[in-house]
């Protein structure tokens, strides 16, 4: 243990020099094995050079990391860090803006998510996505949780599918009931499913929108910045949630907030301004001892 | 709690009741006497009225009070409507007696209208001093301000220099009336201004009508009286005036009698305000209705020649109309403050409306008597000289109601109640029988479903088909039957049982609901009706459903009412609700169906002779003094609109989405933006012009239905383009990321996402689209043809024939031209094309009224989708 606090010791000393005096190669070593973080089986998701361009605003730079499965992993930076760029890539989000510019690779259980054969429906079933601000459809309850499994043919309701005897509702209230249940909103709303979605308050909207998320059956949930448009009983409900999740789900999560990170996130990923992964590690060891002085100025508040 | 908030009751005590009931009383007195002086202004009733003519003004003013106030307070009772003000039920238990009072006065003296008027003043004055003197001397309680205010007296001053310069002008000479205007103006407004409020704002308002009652009631000022100012070619009469005096008399007592109620201070001031402002409102809309009125009444006596309607077929009418009053008067008030009598009373006052006139209605059919009224309308002669002929609008006291009539507003209220139960899914124990019924309901109602089918394709050629046909009518009104009865043994086993057999209620009625839809639609494809004897069956089970529904919903709303599952019990009360309503629906179709009247002892269904509308209903008789009617004009106008829409709409949102969701907001978008723009000011008659010059020669080379509807579509489509991708725009794209997020294509996200988003934003655009079209003349002079004689009306509907060569769908009915109503117009006011000018002006109001009609189409289904949105 020892040896390794003084090559931290060394590391930091010389990435403060090096902001002065060059030594490019050098810097991007110590990046490199900052970043690169050890943990047994396989990766769930594993990310490679990948960069990412606005137009002419290059957000990302040969960001690698590996993320492993039925954990919590949390992106933490600055605004602007091009961390929810590098959230939005791993399940093609980005594709829908014009302007964006890819390149590198991201392997979901080692096959080629950018692969032009990709099945995007497929992907984005597996690679589920929770946002910001809670984006609940203007529908009722019911119909916002099973929107997903309908629309991807997993159950048939109406009129139509009544006639044809393939009526699922009943498969409909299961996965309504084990989805709400699952996000912990089943208390609140079960006497009202019927009732329209946007007379939720916003922790309970957010809280649908991961049932919505988890209705379809994905293997990752992405999270971006999910608790920060709620009030705090809202978002420790939400961060209860996010730990329960990493049982049976991989969970990427990104957040401001370096106290939420801290309390529900196994291992922490800090990027910083420019679009740099500098740092990926267990979540004790970023806040507690992190290698870069540059993160620990962010996390002590220095800078950020 | 402040003062200004306080609630009413904080201010009430038992000894002030009389106090209190006395003003409510006085309030009442004077919106009484505001609107018979409107009604005066209006000339509804003359000023000289006595005897029998005003007994009868009074007589149907004493129906409409008691019927608004009596169904008020009935539903109050019941507790099906909140009325918690006590102002509000003081004043309108005061509107009740002091209506049916002078009802009584006039019943008893035969006074003329003006004495009843000065009358009236006087009583309001003298009730004003009272009130206002028992403040003064304490005997109530009360918070006056120290003054009644400058901005009050400055008012009072005014109408003191108005009541001084006309008594001085009438007996001084020369400019000493004015001398006599400013001492009268000194006298009011120092009389308002210098005392406490609870005198300031009373005396002087009981002295102006008293004044206003002396002049009334000495005559100095009567119906007679004329005042032919120099300079004007002419005058005022006492017609006129003396209403006004009597309209501002009450203005002004109702607003003191309102300050007083509310024990004066800043309460005071507010209610008598709002009271002041209420009045305003009833005469701004009444001036408004007037206008209308106006406007209208040159065409509508010849629009409304011979109206007839069944006094039962309005009421039938009226149940929509019921049940949305009573839904909004079932809406929370919000708090307890004060002022929530202002909302409630605005709330209850559809409710009061409906029960007026139902009051009527009724009374109509027990006493047998047809309520008209008679006017006269000129048609054309033969030399093209005008003729007079009487006629008369009537609401007869007949007990028949029209098939349509009743199946249309009850199939409203079907899927109305319908939707508002809440589901009862996984409610009570799943019986065996239960589950039996719910197995074959379906079966049997597909397998008639599918019998119409083939009696449809294959007809009845052999006597055998009939047999058959009438038994299969026979099985289905009686599976019908015992769907129904199943639905009644949830209550007949046991008091638990709307519990226990939640599930009998929802399924036995549905069932029964349709299997006998099924079986009426099966009937007429059969051609039979069976029955015993003169009962046919389908009507037969049709009221055995209406009395089930009505026994379950009853039974329901008390079981509610004693304590118990409130969700369930109200469902079932709402589904008990809508099988009486579907089933009502059946007896209605099954009269237009079958073509038989079905005599239900107090009342029949009965095809015809419960409406008739000769303008509108009638065809154009091209000679003679019979006028006909514009019924090939209406239904052109209809199917141009039905058409274009079709055309229109797909096309126009089609490629908004196109625009808006696939390509890029770019150079493309802004030219196709422009070009929309341009399109949508262009001219009408440009398009007419483009429909005649390129459509014509390539549609049979005439003018015609169909280069009508496309011509006007052209019209409709930028609009609808233009508002639809305003609204597709407009939709958060939160909701396209969250939908792309669960791997949902885009498409999909167009379709069950973006679209019911922006429905109600795309109705907006139909519907100020629909508005255009459906009045546009120039071009369907140039591509309709603009034939008043046409005898027919396009039948477009059974003109489509199914061809073995291309274009395989023919209809004769769209290729030839046919009459609109705008085109109507024109021909008959501008071209003088055959017939009177007034038919031009009635023409011109059945014109109004469609596009109103297509406006509250429009309105709904956009009410509908928002609320879709909004509340689910």
């Amino acid at each position: 243990m020892s040896e390794t606090i003084t090559e931290t010791e060394t590391a930091t000393e010389s990435t403060t020099d090096s902001a002065q005096t060059t030594s490019g190669e050098s810097q991007e070593r110590l990046r490199e094995e900052w970043t690169h973080y050890r943990f047994d089986g396989p990766p769930k998701l594993s990310v490679e050079d990948l960069n990412v361009w606005y137009g002419d605003d290059h957000a990302l730079k040969d960001v690698s990391m590996d993320i492993p499965e039925k954990s919590v992993t949390a992106l933490i930076g600055p605004s602007g860090c091009g961390k929810s760029t590098f959230l939005r890539c791993l399940n093609r989000m980005n594709d829908r803006i014009n302007i964006a510019n890819i390149e590198g690779s991201v392997e979901l259980d080692g096959s080629e998510i950018y692969d032009p054969n990709t099945n995007l429906v497929e992907l984005r079933k597996r690679v589920g996505m929770v946002f910001q601000a809670p984006n609940p459809f203007p529908k009722s309850i019911r119909d916002n949780i099973s929107y997903g499994p309908r629309k991807h043919g997993d159950i048939e309701t109406g009129l139509l599918a009544r006639l044809l005897g393939r009526d699922d509702k009943d498969e409909e209230q299961e996965i309504v009931e084990r989805s709400l249940k699952q996000a912990a909103l089943w208390e609140e709303v079960s006497d009202r499913l019927d009732d329209n979605a946007l007379g939720l308050s916003g922790g309970q909207q957010q809280r649908l929108c991961i049932a919505r998320c988890l209705a379809v059956d994905p293997e990752v949930i992405l999270m971006d910045e999910p608790a920060s448009a709620l009030d705090p009983i809202a978002t420790s409900k939400i961060e209860d949630l996010i730990e329960e999740l990493a049982e049976d789900y991989t969970v990427v999560v990104v957040t401001h907030n370096m106290q939420q990170a801290a309390r529900i996130s196994d291992q922490t990923a800090v990027f910083l301004t420019g679009g740099e992964l500098v740092e990926y590690d267990d979540t004790d060891k970023i806040f507690e001892n992190p290698e870069s002085q540059r993160v620990e100025d962010y996390i002590t508040g220095k800078f950020g | 709690m402040s003062e200004g908030y306080a609630t009413e009751e904080t201010f009430t005590t038992a000894d002030a009741d009389a106090y209190d009931r006395w003003l409510d009383t006085t309030i009442a007195v004077g919106i009484l006497g505001f609107v018979l002086a409107m009604a005066a202004v209006g000339q509804v009733v003359t000023l000289t009225a006595s005897g029998d003519a005003l007994n009868g003004v009074f007589l149907t003013l004493s129906a409409v009070v008691t019927g608004a106030v009596g169904l008020t307070a009935g539903l109050a009772a019941l507790n099906v409507v909140a009325v918690e003000s006590r102002r509000v039920r003081g004043v309108g238990l005061g509107l009740l007696a002091a209506t049916l009072l002078l009802t009584a006065v006039v019943y008893a003296t035969g006074v003329q209208l003006v004495t009843l008027f000065g009358l009236v003043l006087l009583v309001d004055s003298v009730s004003l001093v009272g009130a206002g003197i028992a403040s003064w001397t304490g005997s109530v309680d009360t918070q006056p301000n120290a003054s009644a205010g400058i901005l009050t007296g400055s008012v009072f001053a005014l109408v003191g220099f108005g009541i001084g310069a006309a008594v001085g002008g009438a007996f001084l000479d020369g400019p000493l009336y004015l001398v006599a205007g400013l001492l009268g103006a000194a006298l009011f407004g120092v009389g308002t201004i210098v005392p406490r409020e609870d005198i300031g704002s009373t005396l002087p308002t009981a002295a102006v009508t008293a004044v206003f009652a002396a002049v009334i009631l000495t005559g100095a000022i009567g119906p007679d009286w004329q005042w032919l100012p120099e300079g004007l070619s002419g005058g005022f009469s006492g017609v006129i005036v003396v209403p006004l005096f009597v309209l501002f008399g009450s203005l002004f007592t109702s607003w003191s009698a309102a300050k007083c109620r509310a024990r004066f201070g800043a309460r005071g001031r507010q209610y008598g305000a709002f009271l002041v402002i209420y009045l305003n409102a009833v005469m701004m809309v009444a001036v408004m209705v007037s206008i209308v009125f106006f406007v209208v009444s040159r065409g509508v006596t010849y629009a409304f020649h011979g109206v007839q309607i069944g006094a039962l077929s309005l009421l039938v009418l009226l149940a929509p109309l019921l049940v949305l009053a009573i839904n909004r008067a079932r809406n929370p008030s919000g708090t307890s403050e004060w002022h929530s009598a202002a909302r409630q009373s605005f709330r209850i006052a559809p409710v009061a409306a409906i029960g007026s006139l139902a009051v009527v209605l009724v009374g109509l059919i027990v006493t047998g008597e047809t309520l008209d009224y008679a006017f006269e309308y000129t048609v054309l002669g033969d030399g093209r000289e005008e003729v007079p002929i009487d006629t008369v609008a009537a609401i007869t006291p007949e007990t028949a109601v029209g098939a349509w009539v009743l199946a249309f507003p009850t199939l409203i209220l079907a899927v109305y109640f319908f939707r508002n139960a809440s589901s009862l899914r996984g409610v009570g124990t799943r019986s065996p029988t239960l589950e039996r019924v719910q197995q074959a309901v379906p079966l049997v109602g597909t397998g008639l479903a599918l019998a119409t089918i083939a009696y449809v394709l294959v007809g009845t050629g052999f006597p055998v088909l009939v047999t058959v046909g009438t038994g299969l009518v026979v099985a289905g009104a009686a599976a019908a039957a015992g769907a129904t009865l199943f639905a009644l043994s949830a209550l007949t086993s046991g008091p638990e049982g709307l519990l226990d057999n939640a599930q009998y209620v929802p399924v036995g009625l549905a069932g029964g609901v349709t299997l006998l839809a099924v079986t009426a639609f099966l009937e007429p494809t059969v051609t039979v009706s069976p029955g015993v004897g003169p009962i046919d069956i389908v009507p037969a089970v049709a009221l055995l459903g209406v009395l089930v529904g009505a026994v379950v919903a009853v039974a329901a709303a008390v079981a509610r009412n004693r304590g118990g599952d409130d969700r369930v019990f109200v469902s079932q009360a709402l589904l008990g609700l809508s099988a009486v309503c579907g089933f009502l629906t059946i007896l209605g179709l099954h009269a237009a169906f079958t073509g038989a009247p079905v005599d239900l002892g107090v009342a029949t269904v009965a095809n015809v002779g419960s409406f008739d509308w000769p303008f509108v209903m009638q065809s154009y008789v091209p000679l003679g003094i019979e006028p006909g009617g514009i019924y090939p004009a209406v239904i052109g106008t209809v199917w141009l609109v039905v058409g274009a829409s079709t055309f229109a709409i797909p096309l126009g949102v089609g490629a908004a989405v196109f625009l808006t969701e696939y390509i890029e907001q770019g150079s493309f978008t802004a030219v196709v933006e422009t070009a929309t723009n341009a399109l949508w000011s262009t001219p009408s008659v440009v398009f007419g012009l483009f429909g005649a010059a390129l459509l014509i020669p390539r549609l049979g080379d005439q003018r015609s239905l169909l280069a009508g509807m496309l011509v006007l579509g052209f019209m409709l489509l930028p609009l609808v383009l233009i508002t639809s991708r305003e609204a597709i725009k407009s939709v958060p794209d939160e909701y396209r990321d969250a939908s792309a997020a669960l791997g949902v294509s885009r498409w999909e996200t167009i379709r069950s996402v973006v679209l019911p988003a922006a429905m109600p934003g795309v109705i907006t655009g139909v519907i100020l689209g629909v508005g255009r079209i459906a009045g546009e003349t120039a071009p369907l002079i140039l591509v309709l043809g603009s034939t008043l004689n046409t005898p027919n009306a396009a039948d477009v509907l059974g003109n489509f024939q199914l061809l073995s060569s291309a274009p395989f769908v023919f209809n004769g009915a769209v290729m030839e031209s046919t009459a609109a109503l705008p085109t109507g117009i024109w021909a008959t006011i501008a071209a003088g094309v055959s017939g009177s000018q007034s038919r031009g002006w009635g023409t011109a109001l059945v014109l109004l009224l469609v596009v109103l009609m297509l406006y509250s189409i429009g309105i709904v289904s956009r009410t509908y989708f928002r609320r879709k949105l909004n509340y689910e």
